[in-house]
């Protein structure tokens, strides 16, 4: 995988920009991998590799329901890495399978990542808790921006993990086109599951299910008759 | 009372320093400090009071935590006493996390992204990450924007402000989109990606999926998906290298 210093560069800002798009700010949904995917595919140079990828890792980030103090993977940077594979391997039915253990992995580390930062949130607020009690405000602003930056540090890390396991995947791993069509296989399978999966757990037994099944079937009738 | 627009730029980081003691509470102190700039003038003991509460323990869904702080900043101004102050917002928390996460967690968010899929595998192309975006912070602005207004004129009658509103309705509707948009999107990915392969592929990452499927139904919470997922590709790779 060789891409240019000035790729690399924006490949990691971006990855920052979506790491603290998925907590801490804005939350637009800049760190859906849908949307990683294809701006990262448009850094590459190669949009259908960053949309491919990006679609695949939604499947599994759409069975995520990031409710409370609840544990969930961070698949923003992970994406950036997965997009970065899938541009370097020529053909997405070869690299789209790698490329989604990139994403997994690294989308797990970030959920991990992420508890650590919380935690380290909490030491620091006790270490300010006077000031918190003394009611200032300059020690709310210094904690909240520290914390923001932490998160960006974290999400630069993030970035660099998930590229550097692309770029170590597409030097040294060198499989036969039959597995490398294997595992692509493979991990539609898996996201179809994840997407069906967390619909059914989300849907219950109301109007929800109801209207998640006369889509599916409908779809599936069109795409039959078509 | 000034400040609105700089506390409503601040609520986009209102999860800025989330932590498992006080969640969004720094988020809602650093909101609030703007709009209680006028207190500090007008009642120094006060304004410190009120901005030690502000950064006390708060949860719900990010994007609703305009309503609560408006209405317990109107309460700050209003001499409405402390406790009562730090009441309200405890009495909001699960409401507005319910509320938020049933519209936007579990409705809004899951019904354009799945559009948006659904829109890429029609050949809609990366224009309909486009339209994913502007269309989704469009109404997730108007919303943080309307969160805010309420609760700075609703003050302590927040809680029925909110039952009234087209929230409780609008989050019922999302969940039945979210439904709708995912079913649709389902069958276009498994075609969009399966049709370049052969019939025994197909079948076998068909079978897979359901597969997956029952196992997390079986599994429960004990299920995660990118583990299962991790797990069947590191098999099939062991699985392909031992029969080469």
């Amino acid at each position: 995988m060789s891409l240019e210093p000035g790729t690399w560069l924006l490949l990691l800002l971006w990855g920052v920009v979506v790491g603290v798009d998925l907590v801490s700010v804005p939350q637009a949904l800049l760190a859906r991998p849908i949307v990683v995917g294809s701006v990262s595919g448009l850094i590459l140079g190669d949009i259908e590799a960053g949309l491919r990828v990006g679609v695949l890792l939604e499947l599994f980030a759409l069975d995520v329901l990031p409710v409370g103090a609840s544990w969930y993977p961070d698949y923003g940077p992970a994406t950036v890495g997965a997009a970065a594979y899938a541009s370097a391997v020529p053909g997405w039915e070869a690299s789209l399978g790698v490329a989604c253990a990139i994403g997994l992995a690294v989308g797990l580390a970030g959920g991990a990542s992420l508890q650590w930062l919380r935690h380290r949130v909490a030491r620091d607020l006790h270490a300010h808790g006077d000031e918190l009690a003394a009611g200032r405000s300059a020690a709310i602003r210094a904690l909240q921006y520290r914390s923001i930056s932490r998160d960006a540090l974290r999400s630069a890390a993030l970035t660099l993990l998930a590229l550097g396991l692309a770029a170590a995947a597409a030097q040294w791993l060198s499989l036969d086109p039959r597995t490398e069509n294997t595992l692509t296989l493979v991990a539609i399978g898996c996201g179809l599951a994840a997407v069906i999966g967390g619909a059914l757990r989300s849907a219950g037994r109301g109007a929800r299910m109801r209207w998640f099944v006369a889509g599916a079937a409908g779809t599936a009738l069109l795409l039959g008759v078509a | 009372m000034k400040g609105r627009r700089a506390a409503l730029r601040r609520l986009y980081a209102v999860q800025g320093a989330w932590n498992y003691e006080r969640m969004l509470g720094i988020g809602m102190g650093h909101a609030a400090e703007p709009l209680l700039d006028d207190l500090g003038r007008s009642d120094p003991e006060r304004h410190r009071e009120a901005v030690v509460r502000s950064a006390e323990f708060f949860n719900s869904h990010p994007y609703l935590a305009g309503l609560a702080l408006g209405a317990a900043v109107r309460g700050e101004y209003d001499r409405v006493p402390g406790a009562q102050i730090s009441r309200l917002r405890t009495a909001l928390c699960s409401p507005l996390g319910a509320l938020g996460d049933q519209l936007f967690w579990a409705g809004a968010v899951p019904a354009t992204v799945a559009a948006a899929v659904a829109a890429v595998t029609l050949g809609a192309g990366p224009w309909s990450v486009v339209v994913l975006l502007i269309a989704f912070n469009l109404f997730r602005a108007w919303v943080a924007a309307w969160a805010l207004r309420t609760g700075l004129e609703s003050g302590t009658a927040v809680g029925a402000a909110i039952r009234q509103s087209w929230l409780p309705r609008a989050a019922h509707l999302a969940g039945i989109g979210a439904g709708l948009a995912i079913g649709i999107a389902v069958p276009l990915v498994a075609d969009w990606f399966l049709s370049p392969f052969q019939r025994g592929g197909i079948i076998g990452a068909l079978a897979l999926a359901a597969g997956g499927v029952i196992t997390a139904r079986l599994a429960g919470p004990m299920y995660a998906a990118p583990r299962f997922a991790l797990c069947a590709l590191a098999a099939a790779l062991v699985f392909r290298l031992v029969i080469r």
